[in-house]
């Protein structure tokens, strides 16, 4: 043979020398290291804006500020007058109601238009999804404002619409139908958005595998359920993670509703908009400070809650 | 035997462009599985085809309506359909008020350059810190990288709102209301385009490559852009999309850290005239809202649809195998 | 009784002007083994994809057991198929990817269970019936994927490559592993690869496919022994057969570059209608036909019986007893020996021009390079041979073993024509 024939143990180790202790030679170390200053830029803007604000944050929640003696050291009293706050728990509420609603309904619409177009049982999908996904362009202000005057309770299209299939009187921004009217805004705003990401994550399923089904003879339905959906489950997962996150702060759809409809959105409708109206309108800093910390907790408690839910369950599937 | 030619003899060159299209629409409904092995009954393609376009018709009503009544009259916008036109057209004239200060609630035109210089500057600052901050992750093993890592994850958890008022009372105590830089400099800072951007540099820019590079002299900063950044441009125009879309439609900040609306973005400076035309009964600022939203979202429309090719869905799932 | 699986003229051209396969027609009987066999490229999966549905046809027909299935789902086909890349449900268990179309079929849970244990028991999978596709190695997915296609006792199995994934030692355990379980079912089997000692060691029968057309349909031992063209020439056997630019002419004399072998008369479908200087041919030699050919060493590994009218004369232009046939001797230098244990490879040059073969080309150009080194012949001898790099040695070979094509055609000349179905000559 034109190779080297001596046993594997007899031929030379390469040198040991600058071994670190994870296995790795010295200079790769130190090559390795040099990538911190990759990261640092953002780390700087992280510190700055993200720690520095929150660390703020609880400083400024421990004190209290009062016309006669100014600031003072009040420790924990801004927060348990928060979670005493009836109208603060009854915003939480709110936006709980809000998120268990909005996000199932809205992505069981995203995941079934997602299925559609990736299945192509539907003509122009191509189109379609361009469309589906315009609202994403849209700005929540610009958004509310345009659904503002859509279901403008004298003058809108919708309500003269309302009133022509026998609803008469209709107001959405009634205290029964304002929630839902917010329900339908954000669905609307981000539908597409979620539609785009399932309909990726399903387009990323092995061609062969659903074939393979097909040569089993499995009806559309069960190659939907039980081989694409648990396959698409990640995106699932971190769609609710994102959309729970993002429901949870509901601020700008109701802001702006209360512009046109005032007395409508209450002050404290959600919790950042009470911690809003609490900052600016009442000027209690401080207060604020707190609510916001609190809502903070709240929605890591719920989001990483949901996270490891989700996580359990698919577990023991 | 015979021959199946796809196109007839002699007519090289001379397709159609409708015929080049069917072609390009039958070779990308051949690379997917054909719908009749699905085994569906018969109407289901024109019931699914509708349902979509009465999806299209909810998503698209509310821009039709605001493209329609931008051209009306503050009278007309209330009294006439609102899904049809009305004389006067007034269409011109409400637009040249976009660039007055009228009544004293802002003057449309600089609040749209103040939007875009926010989105931009704001966007390329987010995309950057996060490709540097995104390779350096996946392609370093430093000691505390995966702890950074995980650090950024957890920062989504926390809420933006939380995080801003916090925010505003710094700026208030440092004397920072108004700036721009308050606006700007907070909006670099993406942990999601950081968590976007090391998962496409693992994806994209292979280790070997690298060291290559590293074996033919080239320095670290050298290799980054001349190496690693031109594969990872997929993921940067992602990345670069969705952050101008983030600072372009913030709310929250603007709304907090500006009190003069000349430094207003375009949303804070809607809310205000939503705000001003409803509650103090100055009816000119109907239509100038109306024709305002309408110019605020046609420069992220076309962006969009300019940028549909570079547009990489699966970057946002970020991998979700990781 | 019509065959298991009958494909008539099928073609398939796609929406972008490629054509993918061109009028292919053959035959599978029941039980048969049937090897597509090809290099990438070449339509064998479209094919067999074809034949399981999932491409729709251009032009043809697909017949399973008689029966006309161009418009058939494939759901209906009755067929089952294993996927290059296996294509496990990865969210189902073993038992359960292996039973999904049992359940499908509402096949009740006990008969289900009954059925898929009896299929993992063939397979060896028996202790693995809980596990998910992620937890196993790429022979155990592979076979997963067997038993799956196995337990619906199809009339027909279709199979795309499904070693392809594997390393080299476990390719040839599941090679016997896949015959076993044929053996054991019986149904008729289409086998898909590109590698051509998978074809010759697994099928009844093998087609060669080159460029969508069939290039030749045969028993292994036909398509080695009688290959129909230059293509098939080529891609079955290893090493590659060793080919030059000869001419022939009518008394049999084949002049391959400064060498003459007197053949004896020609047989008659060799008979030339050339002129003079000779018919030009492409002269082909199994590197294990040739032999040691003055006596030294152990002469070849095979130790076969000469030809027909014993050995011939040594010396360059030596004669048969008479009649065609017979060996003949080659003078060729040696460039390279490598030595493989069992057998020896000594890698030689004539003076001849190589025919095709790019990488023998190649060699050929380098002589103006690297005078000395060029190449253009391998032969396979016995371990003990006494040949170095420098020799100049003498082969044997016997002319019953020559093969010749038209260089013009690339057709192998004067065979009956038994290829089933490609008429369309190969150019090559």
């Amino acid at each position: 043979m034109r190779q080297s024939t001596l046993p594997r143990a007899a031929r030379p180790r390469p040198a040991a020398r600058g071994r670190a202790r994870f296995g790795r030679s010295a200079w790769v170390q130190r090559r390795d290291r040099r990538g911190i200053w990759f990261v640092v830029p953002f780390l700087v803007g992280f510190a700055l804006f993200m720690v520095v604000p929150l660390g703020y944050a609880i400083y400024t929640s421990l004190y209290t500020y009062r016309i006669i003696g100014g600031t003072s050291f009040t420790g924990a009293s801004n927060y348990t007058q928060t979670l005493e706050s009836g109208q603060f728990w009854s915003g939480v509420i709110r936006v709980t109601i809000f998120a268990a609603i909005q996000i199932p309904v809205m992505l069981a619409i995203a995941f079934f238009f997602a299925t559609v177009f990736d299945l192509g049982v539907a003509r122009f999908g191509t189109a379609f999804r361009t469309i589906f996904f315009i609202p994403f362009a849209v700005p929540a202000v610009v958004g509310a404002v345009m659904w503002s005057f859509l279901l403008e309770p004298q003058f809108g299209p919708f309500v003269h619409l309302a009133n022509a299939l026998g609803f008469g009187g209709t107001n959405f921004f009634s205290p029964s139908l304002l929630l839902p009217t917010i329900i339908v805004i954000v669905i609307w705003e981000w539908t597409g958005y979620n539609m785009m990401i399932l309909y990726t994550a399903l387009k990323s399923v092995p061609r062969d595998v659903v074939e393979a089904a097909i040569l089993d003879d499995t009806p559309l339905w069960k190659i939907i359920v039980r081989i694409k959906l648990p396959m698409v489950r990640p995106a699932i997962v971190m769609l609710v993670f994102l959309n729970t996150i993002g429901a949870l702060q509901l601020f700008t759809e109701p802001q702006i509703l209360s512009y046109f409809e005032q007395g409508a959105v209450s002050l404290n409708y959600t919790p950042s908009v009470y911690i809003y109206n609490t900052a600016i309108a009442a000027d209690e800093t401080n207060l604020a400070a707190a609510m916001a910390v609190i809502l903070a907790v709240i929605i890591v408690v719920i989001s990483g809650l949901s996270f490891i839910f989700r996580r359990q369950r698919g577990e023991l599937r | 035997m015979t021959r199946i030619d796809a196109q007839p003899a002699g007519a090289a060159g001379a397709e159609s462009r409708r015929q080049r299209r069917k072609r390009r629409r039958d070779a990308q409904r051949e690379a997917e599985i054909p719908v009749e092995l699905y085994g569906l009954p018969r109407g289901t393609v024109p019931f699914l085809t509708s349902l979509a376009f009465l999806f299209a018709i909810f998503t698209l009503i509310p821009i039709a309506w605001l493209v329609i009544n931008s051209t009306k009259t503050q009278a007309n916008i209330f009294e006439t359909f609102g899904f049809w036109f009305a004389r006067p057209f007034d269409f011109f004239h409400t637009f040249s008020l976009l660039f007055q200060n009228v009544d004293g609630y802002g003057t449309f035109i600089q609040w749209f350059g103040n939007t875009a210089l926010y989105a931009v500057v704001g966007g390329v600052g987010a995309t950057a810190l996060a490709a540097f901050a995104g390779y350096g992750l996946a392609r370093f093993r430093f000691r505390g990288s995966q702890l950074a890592f995980y650090l950024i994850i957890a920062a989504l958890l926390v809420p933006v709102t939380a995080l801003t008022v916090p925010l505003y009372l710094a700026y208030a105590k440092a004397h920072l209301i108004n700036s721009i830089w308050g606006m700007v400099l907070p909006s670099m800072v993406s942990p999601i385009g950081v968590y976007l951007m090391r998962t496409y540099a693992d994806i994209s820019v292979p280790r070997e490559l690298i060291d290559a590079a590293r074996i033919d002299g080239a320095g670290e900063a050298r290799i980054f852009f001349r190496v690693a950044l031109p594969l990872m441009v997929p993921g940067v125009v992602t990345v670069l999309l969705i952050s101008v879309v983030a600072v372009w439609n913030n709310y929250f900040l603007p709304l907090l850290i500006f009190n003069i609306n000349t430094k207003y973005p375009l949303t804070v400076g809607l809310g205000l005239w939503s705000d001003r035309a409803v509650n103090s009964g100055d009816a000119d600022l109907y239509p100038m809202l109306v024709m305002g939203g309408l110019v605020t979202i046609i420069p992220l429309i076309v962006l969009f649809l300019v940028l549909q090719r570079y547009w990489r869905g699966g970057m946002l799932l970020g991998s979700i195998a990781n | 009784m019509s065959a298991a699986i009958g494909l008539e003229d099928l073609t398939k051209v796609y929406a972008s002007g490629v054509t993918a396969v061109d009028g292919l027609s053959l035959e599978v009987g029941d039980g048969e083994f049937v090897v597509l066999v090809g290099p990438s490229g070449c339509g064998k999966t479209t094919a067999l994809r074809m034949v399981a549905g999932l491409e729709s046809v251009t032009a043809g027909t697909v017949r399973l057991g008689g029966r006309t299935v161009n418009d058939v789902s494939p759901r209906q086909r009755d067929i089952a198929m294993v996927f290059q890349n296996y294509a496990l449900y990865p969210h189902l268990t073993v038992g359960e990817n292996i039973g999904f179309a049992l359940a499908n079929k509402g096949v009740p849970k006990a008969e289900r269970q009954r059925r898929v244990r009896a299929a993992a028991a063939t397979l060896g999978l028996a202790d693995l019936l809980g596990r998910k596709p992620r937890q196993l190695s790429g022979g155990q997915r592979q076979r997963v994927a067997m038993g799956r296609a196995i337990v619906r006792e199809p009339a027909v199995f279709l199979m795309d490559e499904p070693l392809s994934n594997l390393d080299a030692k476990l390719r040839v355990q599941m090679r016997a592993e896949i015959l076993r379980v044929h053996q054991a079912i019986g149904s008729a089997t289409l086998y898909v690869t590109h590698d051509q000692v998978e074809a010759m060691t697994m099928g009844d029968r093998i087609a060669v496919l080159h460029g969508g057309r069939l290039q030749q349909y045969g028993s292994p031992r036909e398509l080695f022994a009688r290959p129909a063209n230059l293509f098939v020439a080529r891609f079955i056997g290893s090493p590659e057969m060793n080919l030059y630019e000869a001419a022939l002419d009518p008394s049999g004399r084949l002049t391959l570059g400064s060498q003459r072998l007197d053949l004896g008369p020609l047989p008659a479908y060799l008979a030339p209608a050339a002129g003079p200087g000779g018919r030009r041919v492409i002269v082909g030699v199994r590197p294990s036909d040739l032999t040691l050919g003055d006596g030294a060493g152990d002469g070849d590994a095979h130790g076969r019986a000469g030809g027909s009218g014993g050995s011939g004369g040594s010396g360059s232009g030596g004669d048969a007893a008479g009649g065609w046939g017979g060996s003949r001797t080659l003078t060729a230098d040696v460039r390279v020996v490598e030595p493989l244990g069992s057998e020896l490879h000594a890698i030689f040059s004539i003076d001849a021009p190589a025919a095709g073969g790019r990488e023998l080309t190649a060699a050929e150009d380098a002589e103006d390079l690297l005078p000395g080194l060029a190449y253009n012949g391998l032969a396979r001898l016995g371990p003990r041979a006494m040949v170095r790099p420098g020799d100049r040695v003498t082969f044997r070979v016997e002319a019953s073993r020559l093969h010749f094509f038209d260089p013009d055609t690339g057709e192998a000349m004067g065979r009956q024509a038994d290829r089933s179905g490609a008429t369309t000559p190969v150019v090559s």
